[in-house]
């Protein structure tokens, strides 16, 4: 990217007044996610979450959903923290954070569709990363969570360049990043990182915002990145992508990311891919129903 | 592609089979993957409970973990678990069963096999649906060939080849007459392009139809057969592997792969894996459908 445009970015992000501010528990939580789980105490973690009452009972819902495994929904915010272990919890945590820093609105792309995608690869990158033992799951889970955060930018700083390339997108059925890339010159990857910069997130999500299209060029966390890279692609395919249909073949093993991750995980040979689709199919059902918990959206449209 | 609309709910939905189907069932699920390569989904298992049921009446199983015991003791098992096949599969065929498909076959594959093939001088496509049952498959992709025939494969000739082991099948399939149930998921518009009325209840394929396809019998496990099959550009083979043993999986497979032309696809049922019985094809996704794919010259994935 050229620095002209990065300069670009940099001002339109700056000058809009309605640029999402994060909850304010969201950064003490993610320093909770960064210490060794020993160092955490558990009252700490009940004291953050029912400082924001609205995240609390957005917590206690989601905790129910069967995405998180609960037959039973928890009664208490310490119950639940109990129940589904602390890692959990700051997943369930860091979701429901960024359904209040983004409220459904109407924008190019469908605050729906948006969020479907966004957790259904979450939920995709935590279930592929427990395929691979030495991965960290909930940090997939937030990698995956994230790594689209730029689109919500476009959709607030660039509202009429973005709408041009997701209608070129649908028109052409060819991968947004592409369309944004032909039509406005620079991506969600770059203006989410400039997001990503701001809300100073960890460097390794930094890196998965900026390259899950281009994992090659990431100078860092490249498994993470390829991880992300994978379990997108994957949900564009089973009907969690951006609501349009994209006309071409994936072949992820043949996916140089594949091969990255291959190289830090032995383990990957031994995923059945097939058998990984049809239990994302499964799932489809509970991303729409979470999104309509978390971000207060109807859970109707049904394109891909 | 298209989804199956969700209920409107507020609350996130109970998961129904997870609390009412009995964890055997799973188990069960595990064991016909692992065996067949059928892959019953979870919001799916009650339709293999179903199945279930109605073989352990047949087999006297007081319970699930009863009938679990025929489904793994010798001797019953290969047979039974043949039966419980029957069973899962039952009703599943109609016309426009996987719209995924047809979507990937429209609207990625066959542009891509034009441009390759743009250089030859016969424009020839060749598909075979091995295990055609009766039929419902091959005239899918008739219709669909057809509603190209004027873009796409202006100047093409197609040809579908639709073989099955059963005789009867084979003549059913020759006839072409179907009822409400197997025309669930065919629109009116097709309807009216491609079927005459038989009577009330019936439509009958039309014969501009089904002169794109030759119906014939043919035992997929006959080596010296299956080594004449050459030239497919794509490949159908649904709910047949699965009856089929790991050997003789591997074999038909193998058959499957050097009859393609390069660049070919191979696609099974919606719910089927190929597993790893063979490493030279590219397991590859297309929205909502997933296929095997034997890479082309071009590609450089050889």
């Amino acid at each position: 990217m050229t620095t002209s445009v990065n300069r670009t970015i940099r001002e339109r992000v700056q000058r809009i007044e309605t640029m999402p501010a994060i909850p304010a528990v969201f950064l003490p939580l993610l320093r909770l996610l960064n210490n060794s789980v020993d160092e955490v105490k558990l009252d700490e973690v009940v004291r953050l979450i029912s400082y924001d009452g609205a995240i609390a009972a957005q917590c206690l819902r989601v905790a129910g959903s069967p995405l998180f495994g609960m037959a039973q929904p928890p009664k208490s915010i310490k119950g639940a923290v109990i129940s589904l272990g602390l890692r959990r919890v700051e997943t369930i945590l860091l979701t429901c954070c960024l359904g209040q820093a983004f409220p459904a609105k109407k924008w190019a792309l469908d605050p729906a569709v948006f969020w479907r995608h966004s957790l259904g690869c979450a939920m995709v990158c935590r279930k592929f990363s427990e395929k691979l033992a030495a991965a960290d799951h909930e940090k997939a889970y937030m990698a995956g969570l994230l790594h689209d955060i730029g689109f919500m930018v476009n959709c607030l700083a660039f509202p009429k360049e973005f709408a041009m390339a997701m209608e070129r997108a649908c028109q052409e059925e060819v991968p947004l990043h592409e369309a944004e890339h032909s039509t406005m010159g620079f991506t969600h990857c770059e203006t989410g990182r400039v997001l990503a910069e701001k809300w100073k997130l960890a460097d390794d999500i930094i890196a998965v915002i900026a390259h899950h299209h281009g994992v090659g060029q990431s100078q860092k966390s490249q498994p993470l990145v390829a991880l992300v890279h994978l379990s997108d692609l994957l949900c564009r395919t089973r009907g969690l992508g951006y609501g349009y249909y994209e006309r071409r073949m994936v072949d992820l093993i043949a996916d140089p990311a594949w091969a990255i991750l291959l190289q830090e995980h032995r383990d990957l040979e031994g995923v059945d891919l097939v058998r990984f689709t049809f239990e994302l199919d499964e799932a489809v059902g509970e991303i729409h129903a979470l999104v309509s918990t978390v971000f207060g959206l109807a859970p109707a449209t049904a394109r891909t | 592609m298209t989804i199956v609309p969700q209920p409107p709910v507020a609350q996130p939905a109970p998961n129904k089979s997870a609390e009412t189907v009995d964890p055997v069932y799973r188990q069960i699920r595990d064991l016909v993957y692992k065996v067949s390569g059928m892959y019953k989904a979870e919001e799916k298992l009650y339709l293999l409970a179903d199945g279930c049921a109605r073989r352990m009446k047949q087999t006297d199983a007081r319970t699930p973990r009863e009938y679990w015991d025929r489904l793994t003791a010798a001797p019953s098992r290969d047979a039974e678990l043949r039966e419980l096949l029957n069973e899962i599969t039952i009703g599943e065929t109609c016309l426009f069963r996987s719209q995924p498909q047809l979507d990937a076959l429209r609207k990625v594959i066959l542009p891509e096999i034009v441009t390759e093939k743009v250089k030859q001088v016969t424009k020839r496509l060749r598909i075979w649906s091995a295990g055609c049952s009766t039929g419902e498959e091959s005239y899918t992709l008739a219709m669909n060939m057809l509603e190209e025939s004027e873009r796409l494969l202006k100047g093409w000739t197609v040809e579908i080849l639709a073989t099955d082991l059963n005789d009867r099948s084979v003549e059913t399939a020759k006839a072409g007459i179907y009822g409400d149930y197997a025309l669930r998921n065919t629109s009116d518009l097709y309807k009216r392009k491609y079927f005459s009325t038989v009577d009330e209840k019936r439509l009958q394929v039309r014969p501009e139809v089904k002169k794109l396809i030759a119906f014939s019998r043919l035992n997929l496990q006959d080596d010296s057969k299956m080594l004449f099959m050459k030239g497919m550009d794509l490949i159908f083979c649904c709910n047949v592997l699965i009856y089929f043993d790991g050997a003789s999986k591997s074999k038909v497979i193998n058959h499957f792969f050097s009859d393609l032309n390069f660049g070919g696809y191979f696609f099974l049922g919606t719910s089927e894996s190929l597993m790893k019985l063979n490493d030279q094809f590219h397991l590859v996704h297309f929205p909502g459908t997933i296929a095997y794919w034997k890479p082309s010259l071009s590609s450089g994935k050889l």
